[in-house]
């Protein structure tokens, strides 16, 4: 039922598998395994990627060349960023609360990790199919919301406490336009399931048929993902780096990580529920449509972020309130009525 | 800068001021005053319409090793006029009235003469040491100042007076 | 019943955008400003008590140490005190040249004004556009004294060595340059909607504000006072150019933004006829190998970057000053941040210190 490269890939796997354990059980358990490591390896990969590519194309907007000095045309900058966090000395801050302090930047990086799940790559790639696909992705992801909280306001420094605070008042802002917006494709897809959403995408991407959601998506998109123009929580010229300002070395290369991590997640979401997934023309597969309309989608919050200057939080605020809101709610109204005309005819 | 305050409008103040004085042989001269007087007199300066002095364009203080000589610059942007007035006070116990109940941005200038020249400000608003430490005892812009020698006490950086050279 | 309870955040000294080692105590509740005080001294040097033991010529370093971004303004101001002091009369074409360089380095400071300011407000690409442009600036400072920001060229009686026609044409390729350099500034941050969102109707200084305060320079033009010391002193060779004040109307963060690229535009008009004039003969007067200025005391101002430069320069007849007082007008414009941050969000203080432009150098002498 299924086609694609990847999809054959995983199916001759299990076989492989089958043919050697003969538990399916123990087949399932090790599937999942594999998938879930070959995930993680994906997103520490895009972290890798994303630092080198993320400065080349800040560089490329800022009129400069960008790393050039390790490695080939600065490939391996990357690598020497990460050898660098590992070596630097781990300092704990006095007067913290502790167990919060150290847990916040682990908890972050779960949600981060877990949302990949729901991703589909390909044409049946997909690790968790579950019914409520959207829904749980959504409450995933506002759990990022507390590792923050937790990190600012144990840190034992305002300007953590500060960021700390930010984040939840952001969080109110931006999430329920974003959840109004997707209202939109679930009511067009009538499923929550995410491969059904890409599946309703075949003919016609919903980029088309939602363009008021999108715009809307994109913009909670990079709040959520604090992106500038909206990077609020870390906005570096007034609140230092907001709940990460007393992380130093591994710890805070773990917020580095998430960071990352969530920036392709907003590229995945976009491409996913509204660029068609992995649809595209026949003489690529799947899973390289998938790849290349994510990275133009990185490539365009990157350039959006290093175009704009920080918004304010109570700016911020009102727009997703008193704007965004609103839009989505007429949004939600267009769909269903367009959704019945359609029916009608 | 615009041209000097005539020497007919200074003889009009000396008459009001009993303790105004100026040199009428310099081409510019200062406008030299009691320390008792000076508030009245810069109110005057400020407030009569036709000298309106609404700029204090500078204002510092010079010690002259056996008196201190507070200087103020002011201009009048209506009649682009600017006059020296010149105070001499006590060196031991350097005292004068606060500008800030006259021209409220002289606060932080004030601050920094008191800072550096140790001259106090009576009605100053605020008047703490600006550039220097808090716990810093000396004034640098005295002639006879030596600076002090830094050393940690307790964790807390103190100054002292330094110990004979030889 | 929750209790709410201010707090005082230390902003600085280290802190990335309070422009050097200032440090605020801003009072805070929630992230509303309550109040703002600025406390300074982190980096006094002392700059008048070492000029009291250097003679008038070795002062003029210093000078260059004040306000680094835009030391030929403060070379300019010190050098026309002392000339003042001792009587000397400047030729026409250094005149001259110490407008062109004055104006340019104007624009270069400026140019880190408008930098500092995006890259508070989050836009570190503006940062480096704007010192993509300075650095165009500092080429020619290279190119007519060997320095890029201490540039110790204007000396007493003059300037150093004369303006070579390579500095002068490629001055003339800079101002060309201008008008682009600007419309490319008017497309990235002036249209910007966030951008104009964050800067106007903030920190307002009203024009009473401004007076009572004896601010200075663009600061106080933005509240729409004309008090431009260029044109009402005429200092130099400024009486012989045409150019316009730009004034502000609300004086709020925006007009504090948008009188500097007007200002720069007025510069680049100055410079322009300075070259189109520019006369031929000495570029430096004759001055005594040992200058020793007559017993008494003189105060010249300049308009610099930030406002009214002053010097006061008492001698007592040696070769070396007296007393030399600097009327720093950083100094002067940050007692204003007090009022501009009261009632703001946290995020707006940053912008209140940018566009005030403070420079510690200068603050803190």
């Amino acid at each position: 039922m299924h086609s694609g490269i990847l999809y054959s890939l995983g199916q001759s796997l299990r076989e492989i598998l089958t043919s050697l354990i003969g538990v399916p059980i123990l087949v399932d358990l090790l599937m999942t395994i594999i998938c879930a490591t070959i995930l993680l390896l994906i997103m520490a990969t895009s972290a890798l990627v994303f630092t080198l590519g993320e400065r080349k194309i800040c560089a490329f907007i800022q009129v400069r060349i960008g790393p050039n000095r390790v490695g080939p045309g600065g490939l391996l900058q990357s690598v020497a960023d990460m050898l660098k966090l590992m070596d630097k000395e781990d300092i704990v801050p006095r007067g913290i609360d502790t167990w919060l302090w150290v847990l916040s930047p682990i908890l972050l990086l779960v949600p981060s990790a877990l949302i990949y799940a729901f991703f589909p790559f390909d044409d049946g790639v997909i690790l968790a199919d579950v019914n409520v696909g959207l829904f749980l992705l959504i409450a995933i992801t506002s759990q990022t919301v507390l590792p923050f909280l937790m990190g600012g306001y144990s840190s034992n420094s305002k300007y953590a406490l500060i960021g700390g605070m930010r984040t939840v008042a952001q969080m109110l802002g931006y999430e329920v336009p974003m959840v109004f917006a997707l209202m939109g494709i679930v009511m067009i897809t009538g499923s929550l399931k995410m491969s059904a959403i890409v599946e309703a995408q075949s003919d016609v991407w919903f980029i088309v048929l939602q363009p008021l959601a999108f715009l809307i998506y994109i913009i909670t998109a990079l709040v959520e993902s604090n992106r500038p123009p909206f990077n609020i929580v870390e906005g570096e010229s007034e609140i230092i780096a907001g709940p990460f300002t007393e992380y130093t070395g591994m710890r805070w290369a773990l917020f580095f990580l998430a960071e990352f991590s969530n920036l392709m997640c907003i590229g995945i979401l976009t491409t996913t529920l509204f660029l068609g997934g992995w649809h595209g023309p026949d003489f690529l597969p799947g899973f390289c449509w998938f790849w290349i309309k994510t990275f133009l989608c990185v490539l365009f919050y990157q350039w959006v972020g290093w175009t704009f200057p920080r918004a304010r939080v109570d700016s911020m605020l009102s727009f997703g309130w008193k704007v965004l809101l609103p839009i989505a709610l007429i949004n939600v109204l267009l769909t269903g009525v367009g959704i019945y005309v359609y029916n009608v005819m | 800068m615009g041209t000097y305050f005539e020497l007919d409008k200074l003889d009009l103040l000396k008459a009001q001021f009993d303790t105004a004085e100026y040199d009428a042989e310099q081409a510019e001269p200062a406008l030299y005053i009691g320390k008792e007087q000076l508030l009245d007199l810069m109110r005057v300066l400020r407030e009569t319409p036709t000298y309106s002095f609404d700029r204090m364009g500078m204002l510092t203080a010079v010690d002259y090793k056996d008196y201190i000589e507070m200087v103020y610059s002011l201009y009048s942007r209506r009649y682009d006029k600017w006059v020296t007035v010149k105070v001499k006070l006590d060196r031991d116990n350097p005292e004068v009235e606060s500008m800030t109940q006259i021209w409220e941005g002289t606060n932080f200038e004030e601050r920094e003469t008191y800072d550096l020249m140790g001259v106090k400000f009576l009605h100053h608003p605020d008047l703490r040491r600006i550039l220097m430490p808090d716990n810093y005892e000396a004034h640098p812009l005295r002639k006879d100042f030596v600076p002090l020698e830094p050393r940690i006490e307790g964790g807390v950086l103190t100054w002292h007076k330094q110990r004979s050279m030889s | 019943m929750a209790q709410t309870e201010k707090y005082v955040l230390n902003m600085g000294p280290q802190h990335p955008s309070t422009h050097g080692v200032l440090q605020v105590q801003v009072e805070l509740d929630g992230e509303n400003i309550v109040g703002a005080k600025p406390v300074m001294g982190y980096l006094h040097r002392g700059i008048e008590k070492l000029m009291e033991s250097r003679t008038y010529v070795q002062c003029v370093p210093f000078t260059d140490r004040l306000d680094y971004v835009s030391a030929m303004n403060n070379n300019l101001g010190f050098c026309m005190a002392v000339e003042k002091l001792a009587g000397i009369e400047v030729p026409e074409r250094a005149e001259y040249i110490r407008v062109i360089c004055a104006e340019l380095n104007r624009i270069a400071s400026h140019h880190v004004f408008i930098g500092s300011l995006t890259n508070d407000l989050g836009s570190a690409t503006g940062m480096i556009y704007a010192f993509r442009d300075r650095e165009k600036i500092l080429d020619l400072f290279n190119i007519i004294c060997g320095a890029r920001m201490t540039a110790h060229y204007i000396r007493i009686g003059g300037v150093a060595a004369d303006a070579q026609d390579e500095f002068l044409r490629d001055t003339q390729k800079f101002i060309d340059y201008v008008p682009e350099m600007l419309d490319e500034y008017n497309k990235l941050f002036s249209g910007n909607e966030i951008f104009q969102a964050r800067m106007k109707k903030t920190s307002i200084i009203t024009k009473e504000m401004a007076l009572k305060f004896g601010m200075s320079g663009p600061n106080i033009r933005a509240s729409g006072v004309d008090y431009d010391i260029r044109k009402i002193d005429k200092y130099g060779a400024y009486g012989k150019f045409d150019f316009d004040v730009p004034l502000g109307k609300r004086g709020d963060n925006w007009d504090r933004y948008m009188i500097r690229m007007k200002e720069i535009a007025e510069s680049a008009k100055i410079i322009q006829q300075a070259l189109d004039n520019m006369p031929e003969g000495p570029y430096m007067a004759k001055v005594p190998k040992v200058l020793r200025p007559p017993k008494g005391d003189a105060y010249h101002r300049v308009e610099n970057t930030r406002g009214e430069l002053g010097f006061y320069i008492v001698s007592d007849g040696s070769t070396k000053p007296y007393r030399v007082h600097i009327r720093r007008p950083s100094f002067v414009n940050l007692q204003a941040l007090d009022t501009m941050c009261k009632g703001m969000l946290l995020a707006d203080a940053v912008t209140a210190f940018a566009t005030i432009d403070p420079l510690m150098g200068e603050v803190d002498c």
